[in-house]
C-alpha cells in the first residue's frame, strides 16, 4: 500500500514537472477558449437569439450565461478525457525511456505499478479539472450566474465521473503504447477527435442522423450532456420564469444537447449517469483484466 | 566457494538471429566476474534473462539456487546498474531513490537510514535536492549505483558502468565496489569495454556470437592466449637482435616477445650480460580478447 502511494506520488510529480506533458494537456481547453472567444461565442449567441420567439426579449446576462455555460461544459467535458490521456503518458514514457525496465527489476507486483499509474493519472486529472471547473464557475459568476448549489455539486460530480471515465479509457489505450511517437499520435488524435465525438465542439443535435446515432453509443456524449444540463439548467429555468414558452425553451435545450434522444426516446439524467458511471467502471474492469492476463515475461 | 549464479544451456533466438547458443557458466559468491564481448555478442540478452526481463527459449538461470522463473525473491538479490541511466531526470535524487526503495518495501525511517549510508558511501549528500537531469555524467552514475544498492543486493550487475566516465569517477566507482566486496562479500557481474577493468576480475568469460569463446582467470587466459614480454632497458639493437625473438623498439628500451615465462627465464639464463635492467610482463587482456575473438574492444566500439 505504501509502495503504491509512493509510486502514485512519483508519477504525479513526474507529470507536473514535465512541462511539455503538462502544457500539452492544457492545449484543448486553450483551443476551446480561443475558438469561443474568437467566433463560436458569437455564433451561439446568434443561434440563441434566433430561438427567441417574437415579442420576447432575453436579458443580456441570461444570454451570456447560456453561451458561457456551453463554453464551460465543453471545456470540462473534453479536458477530463484529454488531461487523463496526458497524465497517463507517464506510463508510456517509462516504457519508452527504459524506466519501466528498472521498475520491473524489483519484486514489486505488476499490478502495483498499474495501480500507481491509474491513480496518479486520476489524481492529476482531477486536480487540473477541478481547478478548471472552479475557474469556469468564476467565469460564469462574472458573465451571469444562474446556478443553484445543487447545479454546482452536480458539475463537480460530472467532472469526477468524467475523470474516472477518462482515466479508465486512457489506461486501457496507453497499455498498448510504448514509444514517444505513439504518444504523440494518440495525443493528437484524442485532442482533435474526442471533442467532436463527445459533442463538445459541436452539439450532437447538429450532426447528421447517422453520426448522431453512432455517437449516442459513446459514453462521453452523455458526460457532455450532463455538464450541459448542470451549467445551463439555471439559465433556462430563468427563461421559463421570464415567461418564455415551454416550446422555445425545449428547442434551446434540444439544440445544445441538454436533451439527448436514443432511438427516439429522451434519455434522463439518471440514465446518463448510469451510462457514464457504468462504462467507466466497465473499462476499469477491462484494465484490471488486461493487467491480470498481461503476458509474463519469464 | 559456492555458486551464486548458475546458467545452464541458455538459448535465445530473435527471429533468424540466435542471440545466445547453449550458454552455460557459473559465478562464485563474492567474486568479480567479467563478462566480455563485442556489441551484439549476447551480453545484454544474457543479463536481461538473468534479471527476469526476457524469457529464454530454453535453459535455466539459478540465482542463489532459485530458478528466476519461479521466484520473485530472486529480484531482491540482484542490483543492476544499466548502461544508460534509467532514473527520472525531472525528479530530484531524493525522489528517485525514495520511489525505487519503495519498490523493495523500504520506506520511512528505513529508507532514510539506507539513504544516509549510501550518500556517505558514494558521496552525494549535497546532491539530494538536485534534479537527476541536471547532474554530470559522473554524479548521475553514483546515483545509479546507489539505486542498485538500495536493497542490499547480493549480486551487483554492472553493465558497462564506466563507459564515458572521467578517470576520477571511475576510480570512485571501483573503490566503492571494492569496499562492498570486502565488507559485504558482494558478488559483481561486470560487462565492460575497458580491458584493464576485466584484468582485475577473478574470472572472465568471453562470448562471441552468443557462444562462450574463452573462459578462465585473467592469468589463465593470458597464459593461454598471449605470450610474455620482456622490456629490456639500456641495450643496443644488436643486442636485442641477438636474442633471436620478435621485438618492438620503444622510446628507451626494447620489448621482446616470448611465448611464456619459462622462455623468458631461458633467455635470461642464456644471455645474462644483456639482462641488467629489465622487466617481464604478461600479455594484456586486450590481446587475449583480440586473440580469442579476432576483434578489438576500444572503449565502447569494437573494431
Amino acid at each position: 500500500m505504501i509502495t503504491a502511494a509512493i509510486l502514485i506520488k512519483r508519477n504525479i510529480k513526474l507529470f507536473f514537472k514535465d512541462k511539455g506533458m503538462f502544457f500539452t494537456s492544457l492545449v484543448t481547453p486553450v483551443i476551446l477558449l480561443l475558438l469561443y472567444s474568437t467566433f463560436l461565442g458569437n455564433v451561439y449567441k446568434q443561434s440563441f437569439s434566433a430561438a427567441i420567439p417574437q415579442g420576447f426579449a432575453m436579458k443580456e446576462d441570461i444570454m451570456d450565461a447560456l453561451v458561457g455555460g456551453q463554453l464551460v461544459s465543453s471545456i470540462l467535458a473534453v479536458s477530463c478525457v484529454t488531461v487523463a490521456f496526458c497524465s497517463n503518458f507517464v506510463s508510456v514514457q517509462d516504457k519508452a525511456n527504459g524506466t519501466a525496465k528498472d521498475l520491473r527489476m524489483s519484486p514489486v507486483k505488476p499490478w502495483t505499478l498499474s495501480v500507481g499509474y491509474y491513480f496518479s493519472a486520476f489524481i492529476s486529472t482531477l486536480l487540473i479539472c477541478v481547478t478548471a471547473a472552479l475557474v469556469c464557475l468564476l467565469y460564469l459568476a462574472a458573465v451571469g450566474w444562474y446556478l443553484s448549489a445543487a447545479d454546482v455539486l452536480c458539475i463537480l460530480l460530472d467532472v469526477l465521473l468524467l475523470t474516472v471515465f477518462g482515466t479508465s479509457l486512457s489506461s486501457v489505450i496507453t497499455f498498448f503504447l510504448s514509444t514517444q511517437g505513439q504518444i504523440s499520435a494518440v495525443g493528437a488524435i484524442i485532442s482533435a477527435g474526442y471533442g467532436f465525438i463527445c459533442g463538445a465542439y459541436m452539439p450532437v443535435s447538429q450532426f447528421s442522423e447517422g453520426i448522431r446515432k453512432a455517437v449516442m453509443f459513446l459514453p462521453g456524449t452523455y458526460g457532455t450532456s450532463l455538464l450541459r444540463n448542470h451549467t445551463l439548467n439555471g439559465a433556462l429555468t430563468e427563461l421559463e420564469s421570464a415567461g418564455f414558452p415551454d416550446g422555445a425553451v425545449k428547442a434551446i435545450a434540444d439544440t445544445v444537447d441538454l436533451n439527448l434522444y436514443f432511438s427516439g426516446e429522451k434519455v434522463g439524467t439518471g440514465a446518463m449517469y448510469a451510462v457514464l458511471g457504468g462504462s467507466a467502471a466497465a473499462i476499469a474492469v477491462i484494465y484490471v483484466i488486461m493487467n491480470i492476463f498481461k503476458r509474463k515475461r519469464v | 566457494m559456492e555458486n551464486i549464479i548458475e546458467i545452464n544451456g541458455l538459448n535465445k533466438r530473435f527471429g533468424d538471429v540466435q542471440a545466445i547458443k547453449d550458454l552455460s557458466f557459473r559465478v562464485k559468491k563474492g567474486e568479480l566476474f567479467a563478462f566480455l564481448g563485442v556489441n551484439g555478442a549476447g551480453k545484454s540478452t544474457t543479463i536481461n534473462i538473468m534479471c527476469g526481463q526476457l524469457a529464454a527459449d530454453s535453459g535455466s538461470v539459478l540465482i542463489c539456487g532459485d530458478d528466476i522463473r519461479r521466484s520473485d525473491e530472486v529480484k531482491t538479490r540482484l542490483g543492476v546498474v544499466f548502461q544508460s541511466s534509467v532514473l527520472d531526470s525531472a525528479l530530484t535524487v531524493y525522489d528517485n531513490l525514495e520511489s525505487r526503495a519503495a519498490l523493495y518495501g523500504i520506506t520511512g525511517k528505513n529508507f532514510r537510514k539506507r539513504l544516509d549510508e549510501l550518500s556517505n558511501l558514494l558521496k552525494f549528500e549535497d546532491l539530494l535536492k538536485h534534479a537527476v537531469g541536471k547532474l554530470s555524467g559522473g554524479q548521475r552514475r553514483r546515483i545509479d549505483i546507489a539505486r542498485a544498492l538500495l536493497h542490499r543486493p547480493e549480486i551487483l550487475v554492472l553493465d558497462e558502468p564506466t563507459t564515458g566516465l572521467d578517470p576520477q569517477t571511475r576510480s570512485i566507482l571501483w573503490s566503492v565496489v571494492s569496499k562492498l566486496r570486502k565488507d559485504e562479500n558482494l558478488t559483481v557481474f561486470l560487462t565492460t569495454h575497458y580491458m584493464e577493468e576485466a584484468a582485475d576480475a577473478d574470472y572472465v568469460v568471453i562470448i562471441d556470437a552468443g557462444e562462450i569463446s574463452a573462459e578462465g582467470t585473467p592469468l589463465e587466459l593470458k597464459n593461454k592466449y598471449t605470450g610474455d614480454f620482456i622490456t629490456i632497458y639500456g641495450i643496443s639493437e644488436e643486442e636485442a637482435k641477438k636474442l633471436g625473438c620478435k621485438y618492438d623498439t620503444i622510446r628507451d628500451a626494447y620489448r621482446v616477445s616470448v611465448p611464456d615465462t619459462a622462455a623468458a627465464t631461458a633467455l635470461i639464463l642464456k644471455y645474462p650480460e644483456i639482462f641488467n635492467d629489465y622487466e617481464i610482463t604478461k600479455g594484456k587482456m586486450d590481446e587475449v580478447f583480440l586473440s580469442v575473438t579476432g576483434k578489438k574492444l576500444t572503449g565502447g566500439d569494437e573494431i
